[in-house]
């Protein structure tokens, strides 16, 4: 079955310029393919692959190559499985296309990453702030936003070094590794 | 060995009336309102699910005198159950400023007595009584039900010594916890509760419910307009 599906989104993405079908399990297919390439290839699996249920679009920083990596979940409920279409786009100014018009459960995930990464998505009918209303600072998922640093700056440890504690640190116990070492 | 470990810290207790007739009432009501004390039925991170236990017929909170409660303005008790958001945290003070005094505030889990695991999380507040006097903290992540009850049981008998008088401090030490507020929130937060007023009402003005804070909040506070009606 596994097989057939791989052979069928061969056949498929014939036509995409750049599209890499992977088998990753059974029922499970990863679909590597250029950004401009992405929306035909979605398109075709919605429209001849059955692939219409968009389950989630996922993102990733990765800041060491410059780039931002989307994800995009698409279900059949006809083959019962999932293709993960995933690709690259440079991490600045990192602007992308919305699929809404394809898929409308995007609006949602969109909105999403937007708040989360600060990817831009061209057509997405709602860019506003979605969970993080109050929040003012840097999209909180990218890597070059230190969560920790910020705690620091905001809030306060609280002191905690209770007498019982102080015989178990003189005799070498205690908290074996401090937060601030972990760092370094 | 095991050591004894003071997991409640013991409040400075209140000096008794001395007018004998005047300290047999106070011992009358603090008893009473031990043991009739409404829960607020508010919870926020994970560790409420351990509240339907202590709450039903396995640990029967209600044999000590409490039940929940399902508006803020009949409650006695605001259990903070967890991780709370800043989000979060503006509502449960919204919450907390409308509960009719005496009121006590317990911190459940470690998240809210530190932040918990989430202490390196943009989102989560680290530590509740900086921003509301908390009563007691009942550590752990999760307490069990057990646990739970034990420190409702320090509460009950907190209430009964009178050494329970942290809402007080609210009213005492305004400007501090709204210094507090609005580091976290933005120099606009404010709430409906009219803080100041009520502490003048309730003869609990002191030094330092006023300060810079509450200048602050004075220079930017909007009043409140009655809601439209519309049909």
């Amino acid at each position: 079955m596994s097989q057939e599906l791989t052979r069928m989104l061969d056949t498929l993405t014939k036509d995409i310029a750049g599209a890499k079908v992977t088998l990753k399990r059974a029922r499970r297919m990863r679909i590597d393919v250029d950004a401009d390439a992405l929306p035909a290839l979605l398109e075709l699996l919605q429209g001849r692959g059955s692939y219409v249920h968009l389950s989630a679009i996922s993102c990733v920083d990765w800041i060491d190559d410059n780039q931002f990596e989307l994800v995009y979940h698409v279900w059949s409920y006809e083959s019962n499985s999932l293709v993960s279409a995933h690709t690259r786009i440079p991490r600045d100014p990192g602007v992308y296309l919305s699929i809404y018009d394809l898929y409308k459960p995007a609006a949602f995930f969109e909105r999403d990453i937007h708040e989360m990464f600060g990817l831009y998505f061209e057509g997405s009918p709602s860019m506003e702030k979605f969970i993080l209303t109050e929040w003012e600072g840097p999209p909180p998922m990218r890597k070059d936003f230190d969560a920790e640093a910020w705690v620091r700056d905001t809030f306060t440890e609280r002191d905690y070094n209770p007498e019982w504690l102080k015989e178990l640190t003189d005799a070498g116990g205690g908290i074996a590794i401090r937060p601030q070492d972990i760092r370094k | 060995m095991i050591k004894d470990i003071p997991i409640i810290a013991e409040q400075a207790q209140q000096p008794r009336r001395t007018n004998p007739l005047a300290h047999v009432f106070d011992e009358l009501m603090n008893f009473a309102r031990s043991r009739s004390l409404f829960m607020l039925h508010y919870c926020t991170g994970c560790g409420a699910i351990e509240l339907p236990p202590a709450m039903t017929s396995r640990f029967d909170m209600e044999r000590l005198g409490i039940q929940p409660m399902v508006t803020p303005r009949q409650a006695d008790i605001l259990l903070v159950t967890g991780y709370v958001s800043i989000k979060t945290l503006k509502r449960i003070i919204l919450t907390y400023e409308q509960m009719g005094s005496p009121k006590h505030v317990i911190g459940i889990c470690s998240c809210t007595v530190n932040g918990g695991m989430y202490w390196q999380s943009y989102a989560t507040a680290k530590k509740l009584d900086e921003y509301l006097p908390v009563d007691l903290y009942i550590a752990g992540c999760m307490p069990r039900p057990e646990a739970v009850i034990s420190g409702l049981q320090k509460l009950i008998d907190n209430i009964k010594h009178g050494k329970s008088d942290n809402w007080k401090d609210y009213y005492q030490r305004y400007d501090h916890y709204l210094g507090n507020q609005q580091h976290l929130f933005g120099n606009n937060w404010q709430t409906p509760t009219d803080v100041i007023g009520e502490a003048r009402e309730y003869g609990l003005f002191g030094p330092q419910t006023l300060g810079q804070h509450t200048e602050l909040l004075e220079s930017v506070q909007k009043p409140l307009q009655p809601l439209e009606m519309k049909l």
